[in-house]
């Protein structure tokens, strides 16, 4: 597979030139073109080990959340006899990176920071925290687990942040962390802080591993827009 | 204290590196990470009457946040909320600067003035208005834009500028509010005002402003379920 | 009449350098500043000038029907700046007599009087989207000042591809289109998130911008307080 990320640091989009055969898996509505010969599948974004239980489970937490936060749930996966072209785009403005994965090492990705990834890396939703089920607080995680490429894009751009000891990041700014570190979500600092601060939930992290910070917050954003719309 | 500019001038962030004792006020929402020896205090703007007149005029945030650092070499990074350049300006005692309100990221210095003016105008669609900070030093001033930062030297002749475009100008430029002549668009495409500029001084424009975002988002909105 | 565009790619802002005389007509929204010497009037739909045609329909984007400004200076030379509404470039497109350029309604920024504006509606809808475009034809010659949300990619196209239209900037005299399906299957089409596909054909230019106002509007729209109905 050759990838080529282009227009960044502001616009960053994926340029993938697949083999024959060769597949890459893709967040719904990310495409932006791609070769006519390429075949395109939409599943679910379920676990590829999950079995029909894990299915299930995955396709109503899912509805749950789409429900609450429209978030999309299905995937594309892109393919051909001959290879071809596909070009893939976030849908906020900034950065993207890879992150290759050799089994032994794991990749926490924020839900809304995964792009794509190669055959062979495994994803499974985890939450970061009770309230982040029906509350849209909080983190909700994709673990990126197994072997290849992991594509992930930021709001903004990316500072990454080697954490050896203890480092708190506003749950929003945070694009993805390296498996090995210990996490902890809680408010910024008492009950009023979290009511009046206009910080939502951080994320205490401990440990030894590298944190990637986004310098953006779509949280942050939609509170500043909120008093300029109408009813 | 040390300060720096990252991701700007795509999506300004400021690191700052606070030693024990130092201060910073910010804007709420503004907090991207921090250290694990920094505290953080919420306030009332300048007291619960003056920040209860500023919410209903001003449109910025009621509270801010106060960071102190407990110990030293305590990082602290902090954001505007939407994509732009980030800058700092440091204040002399008496230099005034003035600053629209939805731009104001933080500052340092406790006898900085962050003072409320209102432009005088109400806008075509009955919205609020143009308002700016009045920024009074001495003290170090944190600013955000909504895109990139144009500056434009103000001479003879003049200049006219969408008040949602302005992200501040320097004393000694007379400025007035009025209705823009042409057609603005729909009500969310601005507030339809603009501001005439005289005088001798500088003008930094921003080229991306903040109601014609709102405009654009509020259909995407999810529409409220009646009996809710 | 000249585009100066600075801040590129990301926050770009067109300067229209205007001599004594020299108008340009820009949409309604995207003025940003200007020299005071500079008249106003205002186009839209119903009348006014230069081919603007009573009957069209409203941008998939906002909502906002199609208006314009138009700016002469007097006296002297002058300028105005102009952005459009969402963050990206913008890029002046030289038109050459014969050679229409057909533009996103909402892409369009300014241009002056030697180009010629159509409204066209295109009728285009995703099967299940409910999405429909809206184009310009832009003729006669000059530049013609477009905008991308993020970045612009000229694609020169010699042969077919598949583009997602919430992507599409423009497209030159010379490219075919037809509206295709997302994914294998209807039902996967309408759960693949792509909307409105189109497989283009042809040879000449393509423009496309890196992200998609549409799906840009659904992230951060639907997390908004809901609105009145």
């Amino acid at each position: 597979m050759q990838y080529h990320i282009e227009h960044g640091p502001a616009f960053a989009w994926l340029r993938v030139g697949l083999e024959p055969e060769e597949r890459i898996v893709a967040e719904a509505g990310a495409m932006v073109r791609q070769s006519s010969a390429l075949e395109v599948e939409t599943r679910l974004n379920a676990s590829r080990k999950a079995g029909v239980f894990g299915i299930i489970v995955a396709f109503f937490v899912a509805l749950l959340r789409r429900f609450l936060g429209g978030e999309t749930m299905f995937v594309n996966e892109f393919w051909g006899p001959r290879g071809g072209e596909v070009v893939l785009a976030p849908k906020l403005s900034g950065q993207i990176m890879k992150k290759s994965l050799d089994g032994t090492r794991s990749l926490f990705v924020q839900r809304g920071g995964y792009l794509a990834s190669s055959s062979g890396i495994d994803t499974r939703v985890r939450f970061g925290g009770l309230r982040t089920l029906f509350g849209g607080e909080g983190l909700v995680l994709l673990h990126c687990t197994g072997a290849g490429d992991v594509f992930v894009n930021s709001y903004g751009g990316i500072t990454e942040v080697p954490v050896n000891g203890k480092f708190v990041v506003d749950t929003g700014h945070i694009v993805a962390f390296d498996g090995a570190l210990d996490f902890r979500v809680r408010s910024i600092g008492g009950a009023k802080s979290f009511l009046f601060s206009g910080e939502g939930l951080v994320c205490e992290f401990e440990g030894r591993g590298t944190v990637y910070v986004q310098s953006r917050n779509l949280k942050a954003l939609v509170g500043w827009l909120a008093p300029l719309l109408p009813s | 204290m040390r300060h720096e500019i990252l991701d700007a001038p795509n999506f300004g962030l400021l690191a700052l590196t606070l030693q024990a004792g130092e201060k910073v006020v910010a804007e709420s929402g503004a907090m991207v990470a921090m250290g694990p020896a920094v505290s953080v205090e919420t306030k009332m703007r300048g007291g619960l009457l003056a920040a209860a007149k500023r919410k209903l005029l001003g449109g910025e945030s009621l509270f801010q946040n106060t960071f102190t650092a407990r110990e030293s070499e305590q990082l602290l990074y902090l954001a505007p909320p939407v994509e732009g350049d980030l800058r700092v300006k440091e204040l002399a005692r008496g230099e005034v600067f003035f600053l629209q309100s939805g731009n104001y990221l933080a500052h340092v210095g406790e006898e900085l003035v962050l003072d409320t003016q209102w432009g005088g105008v109400r806008s075509f669609f009955g919205g609020i208005g143009f308002f700016m900070l009045k920024v009074v030093g001495p003290g170090t001033l944190f600013y955000g834009s909504y895109g990139a930062i144009h500056e434009v030297p103000v001479s003879a002749g003049g200049y006219t500028c969408d008040t949602g475009h302005i992200v501040g100008f320097s004393d000694g430029l007379e400025y007035r509010v009025r209705p823009f002549a042409g057609f603005k668009g729909l009500f969310f495409s601005g507030e339809g005002l603009v501001c005439d500029f005289e005088g001798r001084g500088t003008l930094y424009v921003q080229t991306r402003k903040a109601p014609a975002l709102a405009g654009f988002l509020h259909p995407f909105r999810r529409v409220q379920q009646r009996g809710n | 009449m000249k585009f100066e565009i600075q801040y590129r790619p990301a926050h770009s802002l067109a300067i229209a350098h205007l001599e004594a005389g020299e108008s340009v007509r820009a949409e309604a929204s995207a003025m940003v500043s200007m020299t005071r010497n500079l008249a106003i009037t205002t186009d839209g739909p119903m009348g006014g000038r230069g081919g603007l045609l009573g009957s069209f329909k409203r941008a998939v984007l906002g909502g906002e029907t199609f208006f314009t400004n138009t700016f002469t200076a007097q006296g002297t030379a002058g300028h105005v700046t102009l952005a459009p509404t969402l963050s990206g470039d913008m890029q002046a497109i030289e038109l050459r007599p014969g050679e229409p350029l057909y533009i996103q309604g909402s892409s369009y920024v300014a241009a002056p009087d030697s180009v010629e504006l159509d409204t066209r509606w295109q009728g285009l809808k995703g099967f299940f989207s409910g999405e429909t475009l809206f184009f310009l034809e832009a003729s006669g010659q000059g530049p013609v000042l477009v905008n991308a949300f993020g970045a612009l990619e000229t694609l020169e196209l010699d042969g077919d591809v598949i583009v997602d239209t919430g992507h599409l900037v423009a497209f030159g005299a010379g490219i075919e289109y037809e509206v295709t399906k997302a994914s294998r299957g209807w039902i996967a089409s309408y759960l693949s998130g792509e909307g409105l596909v189109l497989r283009m054909r042809g040879r000449g230019r393509v423009y496309l911008q890196s992200r998609n106002p549409k799906e840009y509007g659904h992230a951060v729209g639907s997390q908004l307080p809901p609105r009145q109905g």
